[in-house]
């Protein structure tokens, strides 16, 4: 002890300690430092120094051999399969247990010897149907000591005991009373001895809890006592606290009433709906017997499940999710077609629409086909070759009697951009007068012009003239300008071998040339396409007979004079400023 | 229990010695009685008559409790001395008396401990001294009556083998504040004085800290020093109870009890017991089951919601638990049970019980083996489970003080072993080594820790610096015990979460 008492550096629980082995350590060093300590053992004082303790501790580290001895257990000479016939089944997952003991060991009350004897000599006097039984007689004497035990909680103090009458009652719980009934008052009679026996107490041997205060606190065998609640303080918040408390209790077990009753009844219906199923299952099985007896061949809609109503609702949200009961119970619809098949495709979707746009634009490219029929837009390709109708072959020589007499009208006029409607005015009267009176001389017999009949746009009659010999002499006739635009006008000169370029002497600044060329409105075509677009269907159908006429050899020019005006008047009653402009 | 052969040997000195007869000897005298073979001297704690003679109730100096027994008067010395009660003191003690059940020389005043204390360590050396003669006959150490000793030599040859080496392994547990064990440190007069000041708890004290806290009883006087209960027929086997419990009084008369192995429900009659066994279906403790090996299962128990199985539990752990009281109700303790499987169901092995909510921080309250399965390595298997539910816990643990010297013994194997382990890791890892790491890492408290290496002798103070030495013979003897070690806890098989009680439970109002 006394080297304990010199107080070393007083050791922290974080530091550092080095640890050595034994052999790193001199060995009387380690001795002398380890000789007396007393260590804490955490046993009871008194108890410290016992004799076998303190034997063991003394070698402890050196042998083990050293043992505590105690009472040794033994084997017990009773049958434990006997007594403990229950077989245990493993469970797989860990075990879940909340019963109490008394919960587990059903009735309360256990037969003694004493019992066993009583039991016997009682059942002795009565014939084999009318004996009592051990459970039975068990069963009563619960009854009995649970009615004493609760009408009577001091009976061993005061000694009253429960009367027969008032067991009645709790006898009328049990089970089976026929059976039991009977026996009821004789039991009593014996329960009843017994308890005077005993002074009154339960009959079961029992523990002894508080009674008194006084005589309870030396009492070893009294155990297991209440431990006082502390109180706590009462204040207004606390009572509102505890009523609150209250509420919510009890509106939550309202709302676990209202569950369990709303389970119950689901179950119900789940119950009702599997009825239901069962019998058209059994009627479906009858009606599938007849069918077959009677050979009726059907496509059996009306033995499967899938009903009308079922699929109507499914099948247009079936595009995203087709139901899978249908599917788990009848792979294969009632209409024979395999259920993937009201699956639609992306790519067959897609398709489709490409499809209806392809459509939509070959219609428009149609319409606008059928919209530029017979417009031949020349000022797209300047240079290309011409071609259609207007082709020279057309052109035919007249055989008339024709009477030179130049235009006086049209050649002041239209003369700097002639344009086809400048020129569809003074036409008329000319080619009028001009057949009357046709001078025959004798150059014009030999070789008369060739004139050329083509539908212009809108339909318009044209008529084109060609003279087959030159004539220097003479004024190449205005009229004879082609319509197809001022490039045509200007370069086809060339190509047409005999003919030279006319020449006119027009003063650009004549006060009437000039009034002239502000009177010009803006082409028309220009202005007036749309209108005049409204207009072509009507007039298509004349052109076509045109055409028609036009590619019929014609036998003479008469008739082939005759539509003229008609074609021509449009345009006329169209624009009255034209009409003035030869004036 | 020593303290009255010391107490008189000591210091009381006007304690009339004299002859007497198998007539006149009373209950607190101190008579020489034949144990083992060996004359020891025992106080009378009670007397009886039976049909084969006046029998004494024997305490032997020195003996723990538990190995008190009734002798015929063929075994008292008539020849020697006896030490009469001494009537003065018995009169300053008549209140303490009563608790005592008319024990005399066992109770020590206050005033007396000081004197006694030197007296028992002289003692202990005597026993020390003593212990080399008892170890060569190994049946003489064994001391128990002669039926038990035959018992045990048939047993030695077989078991001795298996469980020699094993240190026992029956925890029990009991309540000295931590303060007093630093105290116990460094013992000097003054302290010691100090120490007999605190340590007399009064009556209403201790059962205010029972009520608070706590299972174990500080005050041995409270304890009632007679066995009630002889034989107890429990599943396969008869126990013979160590130490009184509060069974039905009734109980006492009866030669054997009837204890249902499985809802631990109690008979005195056999015919009740057997109707018993015929409609109990209960086949393991009544809670969830939270652990399970091949081997092993633990059950967790609430003491309120399961109080008749628990009390029931309480009742028979108390027949071998000294200090364990049952002054108040099992409500705020859990109570983890382990057991074997079999065809049968879960037998119970031992338990340990706990706090709902230790003020102290304790990790175990009261801890038993039973004593059919003692000496088989389950003591060491409770204890590991404790630690595991602290380690889960995030907490440091001890067990509830006094400790048993059984417990005691189990405890340091389990620290010692670990420690040992722990500090051997160290040396190959490198570690740096503190008190305070050993402590977390083991979930146990820093003064364990402590007091286990010194009980080890391997915290040495070497030249200015605070060292571990670790002894060769530890280590020869760890690898020698974990070559044995047939069974551990495997921490990944436990399914528990720290339970958790409201406020309004905390109040102890349970």
């Amino acid at each position: 002890m006394a080297t304990r008492k010199v107080r070393y550096k007083k050791l922290n629980v974080k530091t550092i300690l080095p640890i050595l082995r034994e052999a790193q350590i001199d060995p009387t060093e380690y001795e002398s430092l380890t000789n007396e300590a007393q260590i804490a053992t955490g046993v009871e004082q008194a108890e410290e120094n016992e004799y076998h303790l303190q034997a063991v501790l003394q070698n402890a580290g050196v042998a083990a051999d050293k043992e505590i001895p105690v009472p040794p257990p033994q084997e017990s000479t009773l049958d434990y399969e006997k007594l403990y016939k229950n077989r245990f089944s493993k469970t797989s997952t860990y075990i879940r247990f909340s019963q109490t003991v008394e919960e587990c060991i059903g009735c309360m009350y256990d037969m003694t010897e004493e019992d066993e004897t009583f039991l016997k000599s009682y059942n002795q006097k009565r014939a084999a149907s009318a004996q009592l039984s051990d459970d039975d007689f068990e069963r009563i004497m619960e009854v009995y000591e649970e009615t004493a035990d609760t009408r009577t909680p001091f009976a061993a103090i005061d000694q009253t005991v429960v009367p027969y009458d008032e067991m009645l009652q709790g006898l009328q719980d049990l089970g089976d009373k026929a059976k039991v009934m009977p026996h009821a008052k004789e039991i009593y009679e014996y329960w009843r001895s017994r308890r005077q026996a005993l002074f009154n107490k339960p009959l079961h041997p029992t523990l002894k809890f508080e009674t008194h205060q006084e005589s309870d606190d030396m009492d070893p065998y009294v155990c297991f006592r209440r431990r006082e609640v502390r109180q706590t303080r009462k204040t207004r918040a606390r009572d509102v606290q505890s009523a609150d408390k209250l509420k919510r209790l009890r509106k939550e077990l309202e709302e676990g009433r209202q569950l369990v009753l709303a389970s119950h009844n689901r179950e119900l219906l789940k119950a009702e709906t599997l009825k239901t199923d069962r019998a058209i299952f059994e009627l479906r099985s009858q009606l599938k017997d007849i069918k077959v007896r009677l050979g009726i061949k059907t496509d059996d809609e009306d033995l499967v499940n899938q009903k009308p109503q079922k699929r109507k609702a499914s099948e247009a949200p079936a595009v995203q999710r087709p139901p899978p009961p249908a599917a788990l119970r009848m792979p294969v619809r009632p209409d024979g077609r395999p259920t993937e098949s009201d699956l639609l495709e992306l790519a067959d979707r897609l398709a489709e629409k490409e499809n209806e746009l392809r459509v939509d634009i070959e219609k428009k490219v149609l319409n606008h086909a059928e919209w530029n029929r017979n417009y031949v837009d020349l000022t797209r390709g300047p240079l290309s070759p011409i071609h259609g109708p207007r082709q020279d072959p057309n052109f035919r020589p007249a055989k008339t009697q024709y009477l030179m007499t130049p235009p006086a009208s049209a050649s002041s006029g239209s003369m700097e951009e002639p344009t086809p409607m400048d020129l569809d005015k003074p036409q008329d009267p000319a080619l009028l007068m001009k057949f009357r009176g046709v001078a025959q001389d004798e150059e014009s017999r030999a070789n008369p012009p060739a004139y050329r009949r083509r539908i212009g746009r809108l339909g318009r009659l044209w008529i084109d003239r060609r003279f087959n010999r030159p004539d220097p002499g003479l004024a190449s006739p205005p009229r004879d300008v082609p319509d197809d635009g001022p490039d045509r006008w200007k370069y086809d000169q060339s190509s047409d071998d005999e003919e030279d370029p006319p020449v006119y002497n027009v003063d650009p600044f004549e006060t009437r040339a000039l009034k002239f060329r502000a009177s010009i409105p803006i082409p028309p075509w220009m202005l007036q396409r749309p209108q005049i677009n409204q207009r072509v269907l009507p007039a298509a159908m004349q052109q076509q007979q045109q055409q028609q006429q036009q590619q019929q050899p014609q036998p003479h020019p008469i008739p082939q004079q005759q539509p003229v005006p008609t074609p021509v008047q449009l345009p006329v009653t169209k624009s009255p400023a034209h009409l003035k402009a030869p004036t | 229990m020593s303290p009255g052969g010391e107490v008189s040997v000591g210091s009381d000195g006007p304690r009339k010695k004299g002859k007497a007869t198998p007539d006149t000897l009373a209950v607190g005298c101190i008579a020489h009685v034949t144990k083992d073979g060996q004359a020891r001297r025992a106080e009378i704690l009670s007397i009886k008559e039976t049909k084969s003679g006046r029998q004494f109730y024997c305490n032997f100096d020195n003996f723990n409790k538990r190995l008190d027994e009734w002798v015929p008067v063929t075994r008292i010395d008539f020849e020697k001395e006896v030490e009469w009660p001494n009537p003065d003191k018995d009169k300053a003690k008549e209140p303490k008396t009563k608790k005592n059940t008319g024990a005399v020389s066992k109770k020590t005043q206050p005033g007396k401990k000081n004197q006694r204390r030197p007296g028992k360590r002289e003692q202990s050396v005597a026993s020390e001294g003593q212990t080399p003669q008892q170890k060569d006959p190994p049946s003489a150490s064994h001391p128990w009556s002669e039926f038990v000793e035959s018992q045990q030599k048939d047993k030695k040859g077989t078991e001795d083998v298996v469980a020699s080496l094993e240190v026992p392994s029956t925890g029990q547990t009991p309540g000295v504040g931590p303060d007093e064990m630093e105290v116990d440190e460094d013992e000097t007069p003054a302290s010691a004085a100090k120490k007999d000041h605190l340590h007399p708890f009064s009556r209403e004290q201790e059962i205010e800290k029972l009520r608070t806290s706590g299972s174990m009883t500080q005050n041995p006087a409270e304890i009632s020093r007679i066995r009630n209960i002889s034989q107890v027929e429990f599943g396969r086997y008869v126990l013979f109870p160590w130490y009184f419990s509060p069974y039905p009084e009734i109980f006492s008369q009866e030669d054997s009890i009837y204890i249902c192995e499985f809802c631990l429900s109690y008979y005195a009659d056999l015919k009740s017991f057997t109707r018993h066994r015929m409609k109990c279906t209960l086949q393991h403790p009544p809670g969830n089951e939270i652990y399970r090996d091949d081997f092993v299962s633990f059950f967790e128990i609430d003491g309120r919601r399961q109080r008749t199985w628990c009390r029931n539990l309480c009742l028979l752990s108390k027949m071998f638990l000294d200090h364990k009281t049952l002054y108040y109700d099992v409500d705020p303790f859990l109570f983890y049970v382990m057991t074997t499987r079999d065809e049968h169901g879960c037998h119970f092995i031992g338990y340990f019980s706990k706090e709902k909510e230790s003020q102290d921080g304790y990790n175990v309250a009261c801890i038993l083996t039973l004593p059919q399965y003692q000496r088989k390595g389950y003591g060491r298997l409770l204890i590991q489970f404790s630690y595991e539910l602290s380690k889960i816990e995030g907490k440091l643990g001890s067990p509830e003080k006094p400790l048993s010297d059984l417990g005691l013994l189990s405890y340091r194997q389990y620290w010692s072993e670990n420690i040992i382990d722990l500090l051997l890791s160290y040396g190959d890892n490198d570690e740096k080594c503190t008190i305070e790491g050993i402590a977390s890492h083991l979930a146990m408290t820093t003064q364990d820790v402590e007091h286990t290496l010194q009980a080890l002798k391997m915290q040495v103070y070497h030249k200015g610096e605070h060292k571990i030495v670790i002894p060769e013979k530890l280590v020869q003897q760890r690898e020698k015990s974990r070559a044995k070690q047939k069974r551990l806890i495997d921490p990944e098989r436990i399914q528990w979460k720290p339970p958790v009680f409201t406020a309004s439970s905390r109040t102890w109002a349970w």
